[in-house]
């Protein structure tokens, strides 16, 4: 990177965290800490609710998504805005009415306070383990993209993180996210844009999209019903429903931005912003990540996206090999060029069934191609068995790094650590509410002052910070973790979304059967998940991990008046 | 909390509910000629 590049990255980054501490200083009480004193905007909270679902993995990992697999992926989005509205007629109202700093007060004014310390203490450790996660990922990609030590990228992405979360709180967290969503946006607009601009001068819009389609990119949407595909129209409108109410609804790094709003009004704009914005959003980084596709079919792109992997096979005995592949690679590359060149024509011309022959021989191509990619990576592996040989994740920032001028680069590493940044902040924000609130508060120091709470909070969003950072340093050793962090969301937000069903909408279910039920039921997801990881039952029960989210409800709300009606009996 | 300051543009929650779908469709639909016109 040029010193231009280091110029917009380390400026923005660091301008975004002294004026966050700059324009919160001063925070005296524990409402302004937490809640922001309830003076956010309806856009405001959209913004911040957007950023904090977006990680830097989503800027990282989508384009080369849509890259590999096309745009399926944004099927997943599709029950967002569904989600968003059950949550503006059911939960925030109620949030309102109790007037809450967490989601899981409410449980306790419903049920109980153990039920409440369940779902408090059940958030804890999953969002807990995902704060590392979400330092982790990106800095293990960024870091061997900028030559940096993995340990130093975590602590360098959690120390920004801490110093304005700890100082300013709620407000800081908000305040620094627009500034954050401004540099990921447009950034990444700004990327796209120029994306169009370096593909061939004869190709014109429409002919991008041809070859894009042509070559099966362009399918955002599936019919096909299958419970193992995570990406059908089935999964996004039915699954996703459930996990994005789970996640909007329960999670408390996303509750806690809605409880910031003016009034109830704002709160529900703020997530309908989201509903509306969120699959364009996606659109566009999707998008981006085709257009570097086409971008690639006029000019070579690398074997192996992971420069790392590449160096370490060149200097080893296996380079002649390695050699050998690039040289058919390159010959692939060429004719695969020229039959995408003479597809585009016949297109222009309307020669359909010259289209479909040269769409044909592009796929042979293609197949070629992803046998070569393979041959590579078995090398790779040879080589050195540590290196990770999905490159999915390197494909856009290589392609950044080899094609994007001075200054753009900087801009885009300074979208991934924003998106890693705005994440995090929002997670050690909720964290270190849950725990004061939830945990120091209720049960453990209930007497002291407002002063106190106020320097607990703080000194608990410092202990989330350095803990996330362990979590993060530590992940490189557990490897299998991550995976493992990945799907306890959905692990667990099944049952505390069905704590929270049953809390709304079946009043007869008393707080002794929902704990049992939810116990049951998490008890019975896991199970499932065992059976489905070991493949231990095959044949009967293959899921993917989204539909655990509707199964763990549904457990829940079934169990719990079971168990009710026993008990009623019972007596 | 309070309901004074409804949206300005519709009276009544449900106008914005409605919206929110229409678009989420709308989206689908151009998805679909999306994959189909260009495939």
């Amino acid at each position: 990177m040029s010193t231009i590049d280091w110029i917009v990255l380390i400026g923005s980054l660091l301008f975004i965290v002294i004026y966050g501490v700059w324009k919160t200083r001063g925070s005296k009480d524990l409402e302004g800490y937490l809640k922001g004193n309830n003076d956010a905007k309806w856009w405001s909270i959209g913004i911040s609710i957007m950023a904090t679902q977006a990680s830097a993995i989503t800027f990282l990992s989508t384009p080369g998504q849509a890259y590999t697999d096309g745009m399926g992926f944004i099927q997943m989005y599709f029950g967002l805005p569904l989600a968003m509205i059950i949550l503006s007629v059911t939960f925030i109202p109620i949030f309102y009415k109790l007037k809450v700093y967490t989601a899981y007060e409410f449980l306790e004014t419903r049920f109980d306070l153990k039920t409440r310390s369940l779902a408090a203490i059940l958030f804890l450790v999953q969002r807990g383990l995902a704060a590392g996660i979400t330092i982790y990922a990106p800095a293990i990609i960024l870091s061997t993209l900028l030559h940096w030590n993995l340990t130093l990228t975590n602590v360098f992405i959690g120390l920004l993180v801490i110093i304005y979360t700890v100082s300013g709180g709620t407000k800081a967290v908000t305040q620094t996210q627009k500034q954050q969503m401004l540099v990921m946006m447009g950034g990444m607009i700004l990327a796209g844009v120029m994306v169009l601009q370096m593909l061939p001068a004869d190709l014109s819009f429409t002919d991008t999209l041809h070859v894009a389609g042509k070559m099966g990119k362009l399918n955002p949407v599936s019919f096909d019903f299958d419970l193992e595909n995570k990406y059908n129209i089935w999964t996004g409108m039915i699954a996703a429903v459930f996990l994005f109410m789970s996640y909007f609804g329960t999670d408390q790094s996303q509750v806690q931005r809605y409880l910031t709003g003016k009034s109830l009004t704002q709160s529900r704009l703020g997530l309908i912003m989201n509903g509306l914005l969120k699959i364009p959003m996606q659109f566009i980084i999707l998008f981006i990540g085709v257009l570097v596709f086409v971008f690639y079919q006029f000019n070579e792109a690398p074997l192996f996206f992971n420069k790392t992997g590449t160096e370490k096979v060149l200097q080893s005995s296996n380079a002649g090999e390695y050699k050998e592949l690039e040289k058919t690679y390159h010959l692939v590359f060429e004719k695969k060029k020229d039959a995408v060149s003479s597809m585009v024509a016949a297109e222009k011309v309307g020669e359909a069934e010259l289209v479909r022959l040269h769409q044909k021989r592009i796929k042979e191509l293609q197949v070629e191609e992803s046998a070569l990619r393979e041959e590579a990576k078995t090398l790779i592996v040879k080589t050195d068995p540590r290196i990770e040989t999905n490159d999915k994740d390197y494909i856009f920032m290589n392609f950044v790094m080899d094609y994007m001028p001075i200054g753009m680069i900087g801009l885009l590493f300074s979208v991934m650590f924003c998106a890693a940044m705005s994440s995090t902040a929002s997670e050690l924000n909720a964290l270190a509410t849950t725990t004061t609130i939830d945990l120091y508060k209720r049960s453990i120091q209930p007497q002291k002052d407002e002063k106190h709470y106020l320097k607990s909070s703080k000194m608990f969003t410092l202990m989330w910070g350095i803990l996330a950072i362990l979590f993060a340093t530590s992940m490189s050793l557990f490897e299998n973790l991550i995976q493992a962090v990945n799907i306890l969301g959905s692990l667990f937000y099944g049952t505390i979304l069905g704590i929270f069903l049953v809390a709304f909408y079946v009043k007869k279910v008393g707080a002794r059967a929902v704990f049992i039920a939810a116990i049951v039921s998490e008890i019975f997801v896991l199970i499932v998940h065992f059976l489905n990881v070991y493949e231990l039952a095959p044949g009967l029960l293959k899921m993917g991990y989204l539909w655990y989210n509707l199964l763990g409800c549904i457990l829940v709300l079934l169990f719990s008046i079971l168990i009710q009606k026993l008990v009623q009996n019972h007596k | 909390m309070t309901e004074k300051e409804k949206p300005p543009v519709f009276k009544s929650w449900e106008g914005w509910y409605v919206l929110l779908m229409l678009f989420l469709f709308a989206q689908i639909i151009w998805f679909l000629y999306l994959s189909n016109h260009f495939s």
